[in-house]
């Protein structure tokens, strides 16, 4: 059994080079099992690049990630990405329907979701079930991001990172949204968000950070 | 001899047949004459070499010397096949991978066809094992060219779809596969299309050269029968292992996808994303 107050995601001394370029400057963030963390700050500082390196989709030049305490460069990368699961800002749908999409992840393992199965993870994000048999092509920008927010909850992580989540929503449905992302920490789940929107961004997060040139700092605490 | 010489006078007669694509070049100011004449001049240096080259491996038998051909035939079709693909880590890189992926092509497709198929002794003769070397090299040069800037300019324009696919714990296998079959069936189908075509669309040129020295038209077909099926295992093997070898050049060790700037050249570059 994890210790509850053990940090569920630790990130420490991470740097990210581009270049001659620091994107990410000695980065540390512990993230409890529950909580949500918001990241806000101006365009081209390096949240999306934190993201990506916390997802595993960068390679960091220097630090460590753990999660639940192990290393992350002790774990398959396949399976850290089950447990770590970032939920893109623009996310693309795979060929086929809302379902096919929703089932991705547990396929690759050769597990095959189940309708109501499906339908559960749509219900969790704000979506009518009935979305599931739509060609995922054909999807609006925030029916894409909920869907997306969906298929990455199928593979049960542990740690949820999202870039911009409300950023193709209406106000109600980005309220929806949030309150959907703060009822599943409720349950566990932990939650890294970048938002650009203030009210967002505090609504959603336990622990409110800001990013500056690659440095994260502590902004206030809404919890 | 079953066949009608040409004298040396008569083929620089036949020359001036590219006088006629001058003439339009000029009239039409397509601005092609010196390209044209470069062309001609340089295909008949190339050829006349080429041919002396033969002439004295027929001479000596020596298969050392056929082997030290078919190498160098292996180097120009990997450099080749390497050097014009975009987004690709370069051609340093690329180059001897390409030459492992056509020299399996090469031994699979022509070392058992030597030795079973057409019993020629030595196996490496030059009448016969440079010859069709030199076609199966070409089709796999193709082949390795076509898949290796395929799977490397859809990666770069599809690199969201393929790194949302590893964020779902994808493997780089699994994020990879639709580029993959969409490569393979692309490197494939014209060697498919020669083989439903052949004999009413073209007659192929290693046939039609057989009949005019001489050879019965029947067996000038089983020998073009033969290389048709060596193309399509060709095909198979060298697009295979060049797919394999792209994917392995665009992940790194941890299944993180690389990115590659547009018309790397110089290669020897493998930074991450």
């Amino acid at each position: 059994m994890q210790d509850q107050r053990s940090p569920r995601l630790r990130v420490t001394g991470l740097h990210v080079r581009r270049g001659d370029r620091v994107v990410i400057h000695d980065v540390g963030l512990d993230v409890a099992p529950g909580e949500t963390v918001s990241i806000s700050g101006p365009s081209g500082c390096g949240k999306s690049t934190l993201l990506r390196a916390l997802a595993w989709l960068e390679r960091p030049d220097a630090g460590r990630i753990e999660i639940d305490g192990e290393d992350a460069e002790t774990i398959d990368p396949r399976a850290y990405r089950r447990r770590v699961s970032l939920v893109f800002q623009e996310p693309p749908m795979f060929d086929g329907t809302v379902a096919d999409n929703v089932r991705f992840g547990p396929r690759l393992l050769g597990r095959e979701l189940s309708d109501s199965e499906v339908a559960a993870l749509l219900r969790q994000v704000s979506l009518d079930p009935a979305i599931s048999s739509r060609d995922a092509s054909r999807l609006s920008g925030g029916e894409r991001q909920r869907v997306a927010l969906a298929r990455s909850l199928a593979n049960q992580p542990r740690v949820l990172l999202l870039d911009e989540p409300t950023s193709a929503l209406d106000p109600e449905a980005a309220h929806g949204v949030i309150a959907q992302i703060r009822h599943l920490a409720c349950d566990g789940l932990s939650v890294v968000a970048v938002l650009h929107v203030p009210e967002h961004a505090r609504s959603l997060g336990d622990k409110h950070l800001r990013m500056r040139d690659g440095r994260l700092e502590p902004e206030e605490s809404t919890a | 001899m079953s066949y009608v010489e040409i004298p040396l006078v008569r083929l620089a007669g036949a020359a001036l047949l590219i006088a006629i694509a001058v003439a339009v070049s000029r009239r039409r100011k397509l601005d092609l004459e010196k390209d044209l004449l470069v062309g001609a001049v340089r295909a008949a240096v190339q050829l006349v070499a080429i041919g002396y080259v033969l002439v004295l491996m027929f001479r000596s038998e020596s298969t050392w010397l056929v082997i030290a051909a078919l190498t160098v035939m292996l180097v120009v079709a990997a450099w080749t096949a390497s050097r014009r693909v975009t987004h690709g880590p370069g051609w340093r890189v690329l180059m001897p991978r390409a030459a492992l992926a056509i020299g399996a092509a090469f031994c699979v497709a022509l070392l058992p066809v030597l030795a079973w198929v057409i019993p020629v002794r030595p196996l490496l003769s030059a009448r016969y094992a440079v010859p069709i070397g030199g076609m199966v090299m070409a089709s796999g040069m193709n082949v390795v060219a076509l898949t290796l800037e395929r799977i490397m300019s859809s990666a770069h324009q599809r690199a969201v779809v393929i790194e949302q696919a590893l964020a779902l714990g994808a493997s780089p296998a699994q994020a990879m596969q639709p580029i993959h079959r969409q490569a393979l069936r692309a490197a494939l189908t014209p060697t498919i299309n020669s083989l439903l075509t052949l004999g009413l669309v073209q007659l192929p040129g290693m046939m039609t050269g057989q009949i005019l020295s001489g050879t019965s038209p029947l067996q000038a077909v089983r020998y073009q029968l033969v290389i048709m099926y060596q193309l399509v295992a060709v095909a198979a093997v060298a697009g295979t292992l060049a797919a394999w070898f792209a994917q392995r050049a665009l992940f790194d060790d941890r299944g993180r996808l690389r990115r590659f700037p547009a018309a790397v050249q110089d290669g020897g570059k493998h930074g991450g994303s």
